[in-house]
């Protein structure tokens, strides 16, 4: 893990978002810190994504105040700011606790495709289920 | 004995990882590439909090205790006739006593216990495991822009609470013994010692490193559980009070032996 963990970006309720940090704050901050992106253009970049997800509003929105939907896309467009990055959903049902199934995970993932070089999912093998069809097979 | 060894290398092993926390920082603080675009938003993020939403509560502490300790500084300097010591005891003892000792304090009781809170509630909610995810060093980004912060505005508001008091001095010295503009700056001037100033300022960012560098330290000793951030907290805080009587006392000696 730690040969790739410049391009790691993990999404896991064990990496939360910074609570004293604005939504788009958290999207920008690795963008800034990694590569001095101007704040100004790190927060035009965050807003952009979050448009991608036609979650736009939330932008000034903080950690406490987000519902869990509005969670997972900002830990996710987080983890796609890094560069060429490896993205781990650490059992992203955790986080996405009103979901029965993993349409939303994956068609976030689409969305930010051009972002995410490749992407992990770790869950439970009993929870398989709910990424795929009812049957069982994956997508 | 025991009990004595036992606190004595306790003692000794916190003192010394302090030290090595404050050698790293400090060398990360004169490091330039430290400072990019985030760590500039939080420099700037902190000031304004530190520095700028303090000044109308700063102000007007520094005009009721600038009235005070100016009028009777003065009445009493008058009774006793030594009005030759105006310009020594204002410059010698208010400007560079009292004004960095009450900045200090108002900003330690402020930000000192703020930067304290975050840090050990950062710390127990994982947010700084999160940062380390992200390999942001949390030096570099959380802990050199906080400290520079406190430098800077413990100078610029110990300077800001001197003019103020010589401000607040003039208008008391027009009623105590009607001294016009040009003899109270001419009494200032041949009175203000450039040592004196420059062991000031040095104080100045003294005080201001502690007292964001001790609280950061102690939130980082907080566990995983809440209820050890109001013990990080209030050990801290007693840190940081014994570090202020300490600079204090040692700038003393420098000035005066």
């Amino acid at each position: 893990m730690n040969a790739h963990k410049p391009r790691l970006g993990l999404v896991s309720l064990d990496a939360p978002l910074i609570s004293n940090l604005a939504v788009w704050s958290n999207i920008g901050l690795i963008r800034q810190y990694h590569e001095n992106l101007p704040a100004q253009d790190a927060k035009r970049l965050a807003l952009d994504l979050l448009g991608r997800l036609h979650v736009a509003s939330i932008a000034e929105k903080r950690n406490p105040s987000l519902t869990s939907e509005e969670r997972f896309f900002a830990m996710l467009l987080r983890a796609a700011m890094v560069r060429n990055a490896i993205v781990v959903l650490d059992r992203p049902f955790r986080i996405l606790t009103d979901h029965r199934d993993g349409r939303l995970i994956l068609d976030c993932l689409r969305k930010l495709d051009d972002l995410i070089a490749e992407t992990y999912i770790f869950d439970y093998t009993w929870v398989k289920v709910r990424y795929g069809g009812a049957d069982g097979t994956e997508e | 004995m025991e009990t004595i060894g036992g606190f004595t290398l306790r003692s000794s092993g916190s003192l010394r990882n302090s030290l090595t926390f404050a050698v790293r920082v400090v060398m990360r603080l004169l490091s330039p590439r430290v400072f990019n675009s985030a760590s500039r938003t939080v420099l700037i993020n902190q000031i304004y909090f530190t520095s700028i939403q303090v000044l109308p509560l700063f102000l007007f502490v520094a005009v009721i205790f600038g009235s005070m300790v100016d009028g009777i500084v003065f009445q009493v300097l008058k009774d006793l006739g030594l009005t030759e010591y105006l310009g020594p005891l204002l410059m010698g003892f208010v400007v560079t006593e009292i004004a960095p000792f009450v900045t200090v304090l108002l900003i330690a009781l402020r930000s000192s216990s703020a930067i304290n809170t975050e840090v050990s509630v950062m710390k127990v909610s994982r947010e700084l495991h999160t940062l380390d995810m992200f390999n942001i060093d949390l030096i570099d980004y959380l802990f050199v822009p906080r400290i520079l912060n406190g430098m800077l505005s413990v100078v610029l508001l110990s300077n800001l609470f001197s003019l103020v008091v010589i401000f607040v001095g003039f208008l008391v010295s027009i009623v105590v013994f009607g001294t016009g503009f040009d003899a109270y700056v001419d009494i200032l001037m041949t009175s203000a010692d450039l040592q004196d100033l420059t062991i000031v300022l040095i104080k100045c960012a003294t005080f201001g490193f502690f007292i964001t560098f001790i609280p950061i330290h102690q939130g980082l000793t907080a566990s995983q559980e809440l209820t050890s951030i109001p013990i990080a907290v209030l050990n801290g805080m007693v840190k940081v009070f014994m570090a202020i009587v300490i600079i204090e006392v040692l700038s003393l000696v420098i000035r005066f032996v």
